[in-house]
């Protein structure tokens, strides 16, 4: 693709035959459809089905420019999987209905993203037309030499070369399921909170009465600790903002 | 069409031997696992004391693989087995196992998921220790994932207390913040070298001036491991992480997890960008400078001998920084700056899980993580109050104890390389020695010389597996600061070939 940024419209429609320049197209109708589809509609559900859109849309590209295996992954990895993990999001969190979008959570959001994505259309567009450096002179990318297809090449690759890091993948993949599931289950007897559960810096005994005296530095206000001047308020130690009264 | 007959396969080389510790330490994670399952509530201890005889159990292939001496490289140089990885599995499993001694009461005790508990901290280890053997970016990038993700879990176990909740989550947002840019980095230096393997994108980069992709690349790469250590400006995460994980989490992401992040580093950059000197030896400059100032002078303001730990530990990932801005000017530098940092990791290991040790212990009784409770410590228990004020004097780095001998090597090293900039730094790292040593002393001056809030001195008890943690740790900084010359030696042994 690198060559591509440079070559003007005009070289690929010489070299492009009328099937590609129809699937293209239609392409293009298919991925900017869901684009602006994920982006107006109101139900966040259907936002997540214009993306499915969007992405297959993109696989058929792929499929295009002879990247087999690449069109499989985006159609099994992200409009499969990830979507379908979004979709499970957005209906735990019973956000399933019409929201309003309009509501700005930080003023000034709106123009501000315009101003962003215009400026980062320009950039495109100015790298594209002037000079090549950005993407630098070795080219690694493109059809790969020697017989077999794409998917046979990078299988080969996967259980030789990369052989440890695949394997290493799969034993990360144990412990998200474990920890995902001890994080998310619930205690069965709640059992009272025994006392050496409480971490150390939540001063239970009345030690907060002894004065400060060795503390070090005289005693200036922390960003994050609460006055030292005032020995004899007792004060949780953390910060007072993060960790509302301190509690467990 | 692609031909349907496959070329026959050849299976890759592979040295079960030289895989050994991993393969164990595998088996043991998963046996932990399996057997938490079938274990009753109340006997729970069973599944801590097999992942630690496990440990132990994986650590035995290291000594075998350590005495055989041979270099054995895997994946066409993608995983190595020399003495460099040897000694840093060697320092993973060991702290492992202590950070598991220091669990055992405090999981036990706590309303933990204690079987789960040991197998996330295995199989951070297991990251780590691929880590140390990793040569290539890729098996670099995923072994970091594996040390942090149950790492991020682990920082949130107390699950119903909001800070540990907070800890975890800024520590999750801001790992994975730091894993993508890193990995941006990582696909800029492949787009530009066309190789993941270190020792083919030195050959690939040489000497030359540096492509601004490159230049690019290397920076981010940089940066995403200055999280990972904790490096200023990028070490928010680190002190509301520390307070709010518990106590031994603390410690095992103060020592190994930072630990890691410095193998990572002295791989990537003596290995990988060597040649790349004027990218990231002004920018590691910057990083040590910035880190050791803000460490040591908020570190002096702190109330909270934890959240003291943490800025300590901030400072201390700063003097561990200086050899790398110092270390690119010559192959000698280079290996001189290898030496400082393995030296002081493996130091600082020792003296930084002892003091946390002794604060798990005090926190047993006192329930506060106030320097003030510290008071008088000395008159009713003596015994933990000498070991404090051994490991905190030899965090100042201060002779008789094994932290001065770490600190030598580093200004050695800034020493040897002689430039101006060198000498600077070594300048700033010695004013900032003498401001941790107000904080250190601080401390020590608590336990010895006020009186005791509250008159409370009934003695400390002592758990077995505490005191085990304590023995270890405190005749390891003892014996390195009695005969430094053997610690010197592996740091020798064990540096990275310089392309």
């Amino acid at each position: 693709m690198t060559p591509a940024l440079s070559i003007t419209a005009t070289a690929i429609l010489a070299v492009a035959t009328k099937v590609d320049i129809a699937v293209f197209a239609a392409c293009v109708v298919i991925v900017l459809c869901g684009a602006i589809g994920v982006v107006v509609s109101r139900n966040p559900v259907h936002a997540a089905l214009f993306l499915v859109l969007t992405l297959f849309g993109m696989a058929v590209l792929f499929v295009a420019q002879e990247a087999h295996f690449l069109a499989a992954v985006q159609v099994i990895v992200y409009a499969g999987a990830i979507v379908v993990l979004f979709l499970f999001v957005i209906m735990l969190l019973g956000v399933d209905r019409e929201e309003n979008v309009m509501a700005e959570p930080l003023r000034g959001q709106r123009p501000l993203a315009f101003l962003l994505g215009a400026i980062a259309l320009a950039e495109i567009f100015l790298l594209a037309q002037g000079t090549q450096w950005a993407t630098g002179a070795t080219q690694v990318a493109g059809p790969a030499g020697g017989p077999g297809s794409n998917v046979e090449k990078l299988a080969r690759v996967i259980f030789t070369r990369y052989l440890l890091a695949f394997e290493v993948t799969s034993v990360l993949l144990v412990i998200a399921v474990v920890g995902a599931v001890v994080l998310a289950r619930r205690y069965e007897t709640t059992a009272t909170e025994s006392p050496a559960a409480a971490q150390v810096e939540e001063p239970q005994s009345p030690r907060s009465e002894a004065p400060l005296s060795a503390a070090p530095p005289p005693a200036a206000p922390d960003e994050s600790h609460p006055d030292e001047s005032h020995p004899d308020e007792s004060q949780p130690a953390g910060e007072p903002d993060a960790a509302p009264s301190g509690a467990r | 069409m692609p031909s349907l007959v496959a070329a026959a396969f050849e299976a890759p080389y592979l040295d079960y031997a030289a895989l050994a510790p991993e393969i164990v330490l595998t088996g043991v994670l998963l046996a932990v696992l399996v057997v938490d399952l079938f274990v009753d509530e109340d006997r729970k201890a069973v599944v801590a004391q097999l992942a630690g005889v496990g440990l132990l159990a994986s650590l035995l292939p290291v000594v075998f693989l350590a005495v055989d001496g041979d270099d054995r490289s895997m994946f066409s140089g993608a995983y190595v087995v020399d003495d460099f990885a040897l000694v840093f599995k060697a320092l993973f499993l060991v702290s492992g196992y202590v950070v598991l001694l220091m669990s055992t009461d405090h999981i036990e005790e706590g309303d933990y998921w204690k079987g789960e508990y040991s197998f996330l901290l295995l199989s951070s280890l297991l990251g780590m220790v691929v880590m140390s053997s990793a040569r290539d970016l890729l098996t670099i990038f995923v072994a970091l994932e594996l040390l942090s993700i149950p790492a991020y879990m682990l920082a949130g176990w107390r699950k119903r207390d909001l800070r540990s909740n907070e800890a975890a989550l800024k520590y999750y947002l801001l790992g994975v913040l730091s894993s993508a840019v890193m990995l941006y980095g990582m696909s800029l230096v492949f787009g530009a070298t066309g190789t993941t393997v270190l020792e083919d994108i030195a050959r690939e980069l040489g000497g030359d001036a540096s492509e601004p992709l490159v230049a690019l690349g290397i920076f981010f790469i940089v940066v995403g491991f200055a999280f990972k250590v904790s490096a200023v400006p990028f070490h928010f995460w680190a002190p509301d992480t520390y307070e709010g994980a518990p106590l031994p989490v603390t410690a095992f992401l103060s020592v190994a997890s930072k630990a890691a992040g410095f193998v990572a580093l002295l791989e990537l950059i003596f290995m990988g960008f060597f040649g790349q000197d004027n990218v990231w030896q002004p920018l590691f400059w910057v990083l040590a400078v910035l880190t050791m100032t803000v460490g040591n002078l908020v570190a002096l303001r702190q109330t909270n001998i934890v959240r003291l730990l943490a800025y300590s530990s901030v400072a201390q990932a700063g003097y561990m920084l200086v050899p790398f801005a110092v270390g690119g000017s010559s192959d000698e530098a280079a290996g001189t700056a290898q030496t400082a940092v393995i030296v002081y990791l493996l130091i600082y290991a020792a003296m930084n899980l002892g003091a946390f040790a002794i604060v798990m212990t005090v926190a047993r009784r006192t329930r506060s993580g106030e320097i003030s409770s510290y008071g008088g410590l000395f008159t009713y228990a003596p015994g933990l109050t000498v070991l404090m004020t051994i490991f905190v004097f030899s965090l100042a780095g201060i002779p008789p104890f094994g932290g001065w001998f770490a600190k030598f090597y580093i200004f050695k090293s800034a020493v040897d390389a002689g430039t101006g900039w060198a000498l600077a730094l070594a300048v700033v790292a010695g004013v900032n020695s003498v401001i941790a040593l107000f904080y250190y002393a601080g401390v020590a001056r608590e336990m010895w010389m006020q009186p005791v809030p509250g008159d409370d001195r009934t003695p400390i008890r002592v758990p077995p597996a505490l005191g085990a943690a304590l023995g270890i740790t405190a005749v390891a900084v003892m014996a390195i600061g009695v005969y430094p010359q053997a610690f010197a030696r592996l740091g020798d042994l064990a540096q990275l070939a310089v392309r």
